[in-house]
């Protein structure tokens, strides 16, 4: 199950399918992703551009395992440097590598209602094993670095904004730096200056060694973050580039 | 050898079946998911349970999922020892190193387990209380039984368990008959982590509270699980209680485990037919 492969690669999808079959809907089935090749070395932002429908969440949520590909290989590099298809670990081994070295953010906090904000972020860290002073800390430089007021520190998440959860639900996926960062839309609900201080978060990770995987709505975003853009089209590959070439190439499909 | 290193399991259960009648290998490929039923035609036994095996490490909860009937219950009585299983095993780690196949030990050794190793929450708290005794006096129950002799030493760890579940210190010494369902709950839990037990089996422990006061309960049985690193095994129809607090799942359905899955894979990615069916029920 482990495998010797590019020692720069941290993230390595080969030929990655995801088909629904519907029981509930006379086993029809529908397709999302339809043999998906793509890498993600450390320190690189490769960002996934596409119309909606063309897979992006369902690549990152395939590869997090919210999903269960049908085929296809997703190797992972190790902290110790070999390789794990995700695929075909057990779920036990995904929840553990869930817990320290894969970080996934979405556009929607996933986190149980009634629980502080600063609680959050902080047990985050914990589960990533921090200490308890060590991830308070943490916790609250992460949450001064995206601007979120103190005042709300304390008071239960459930109630807060969308611009302001995207913001917890940031700082808690990013408390200790995971070796691979997996974000859907992290920034949709955030104003102009919160969104520059997030963009800045999610940069500085990058330039850490993080390798992020990532689908931002904006061009902007991606022409700022990204150093690589992989367009998806029904579920594959359709082009992959620089930055420029790539969001050029779009914005000329655009008008 | 997997290069990942997941934390070693405190409970195992392996192969675990319950049959109600008797049984033949006929019985048991007439039964089941794939059949639409857990009765026997011919002989009328139930096969209430069977080939089911999990295992649970420390921190970690496991959610059972089900429509009633689908077994979910028996298989935590049967590993509570409160219904005596047909085959399988169930091994703590507590217990000979998990060398020893629990379900093979006499009923007094089993009644001991249940002292300091499994606790149980039940859904009905008069299955896991005396009602017409005190708070205290329920909580005193399995100290005493561990050995616990000293009057004041009892009434102190009473009250420090009472007062870690949320329950109203003033109200020690009331019978429990005079608790409100979500106050009986706080009692059951206080009681259950009496002697600090590495395992907890929790069977629909929200079900028939009011929407507000499961909430409490709910955040409690969560907070609980975190501080005491407890390894739990949450026995639920209801979703969003499978979501809050576990990160596995197994989901049963005429006695078999039909999909067993990561809790969000589960919730987004179900794919067994009845695993689809259930959730779809749930959040429409």
């Amino acid at each position: 199950m482990t495998k010797k492969l590019d020692p720069t690669m941290v993230l390595d999808v080969r030929k990655l399918y995801k088909e629904f079959v519907l029981h509930t809907v006379d086993g029809r089935t529908v397709e999302a992703l339809n043999g998906i090749s793509l890498t993600v070395s450390a320190g690189e932002h490769v960002a996934l551009a596409g119309t909606s429908g063309a897979g992006k969440s369902s690549l990152l949520k395939s590869i997090y395992r919210t999903y269960k590909p049908s085929s296809g290989e997703v190797w992972f590099q190790l902290l110790d440097g070999t390789f794990v298809d995700l695929v075909g670990l057990t779920d036990a081994e995904l929840a553990t590598l869930r817990g320290t070295q894969i970080g996934y953010v979405s556009q929607f906090l996933r986190a149980a209602p009634r629980r502080s904000t600063f609680d959050i972020v902080a047990k985050s860290g914990m589960q990533r094993g921090m200490d308890i002073s060590t991830a308070r800390e943490a916790a609250a430089i992460a949450l001064k670095k995206l601007n979120l007021d103190e005042a709300l520190w304390d008071v239960s998440a459930s109630v807060l904004s969308g611009g302001e959860k995207q913001r917890i639900n940031l700082a808690a996926g990013t408390i200790s730096p995971p070796r691979l960062l997996l974000l859907d839309e992290p920034v949709s609900a955030l104003d102009p200056s919160n969104r520059e201080a997030a963009l800045e978060l999610i940069d500085t990770l990058t330039h850490q060694g993080v390798a992020v995987l990532a689908v931002f709505h904006d061009i902007e975003a991606m022409e700022r973050l990204a150093t690589r853009v992989i367009v998806l089209q029904h579920g594959v590959v359709s082009y992959e580039g620089s930055p420029q070439q790539t969001l050029a190439k779009l914005a000329g499909v655009a008008r | 050898m997997s290069p990942i290193i997941t934390p070693e399991w405190v409970l195992k259960v392996d192969g675990l079946g319950k049959v109600f009648g008797p049984f033949t290998d006929e019985s048991i490929a007439k039964t089941g998911s794939d059949r639409g039923t857990s009765k026997d035609s011919t002989t009328g036994s139930i096969v209430a349970a069977w080939d089911v095996s999990f295992e649970v490490a420390a921190g970690e909860a496991l959610g059972v999922v089900g429509e009633s009937g689908s077994g979910k219950s028996t298989v935590m009585r049967c590993i509570a020892g409160d219904q005596s299983t047909s085959v399988g095993s169930v091994h703590l780690r507590n217990i000979d190193g998990g060398n020893t196949n629990i379900l093979h030990m006499s009923a007094s050794t089993r009644r001991q387990l249940r002292i300091d190793q499994i606790a149980v929450v039940y859904q009905d708290p008069a299955e896991g209380l005396d009602l017409r005794v005190t708070a205290g006096g329920n909580i005193a129950a399995p100290l005493t039984a561990a050995g616990l002799r000293n009057f004041g030493a009892i009434r102190h760890r009473a009250s420090e368990l009472l007062s870690r579940t949320e329950v109203p210190l003033n109200r020690m010494d009331d019978v429990v008959r005079s608790f409100s369902g979500g106050m009986r709950q706080r009692v059951q839990l206080a009681k259950a982590l009496a002697n600090r037990p590495p395992i907890v089996l929790l069977d629909e422990p929200t079900t028939g509270l009011d929407a507000s006061v499961a909430a409490g309960v709910l955040d409690l049985i969560r907070g609980l699980l975190e501080e005491f690193g407890l390894a739990a095994v949450v026995v639920s129809h209801d979703f969003s209680v499978i979501e809050m607090l576990t990160t596995r799942c197994i989901v049963m359905n005429h006695g078999r485990v039909v999909e067993s899955a990561l809790t969000d894979q589960l919730l987004e990615d179900p794919h067994h037919p009845y695993s689809q069916k259930l959730v779809s029920a749930a959040r429409s």
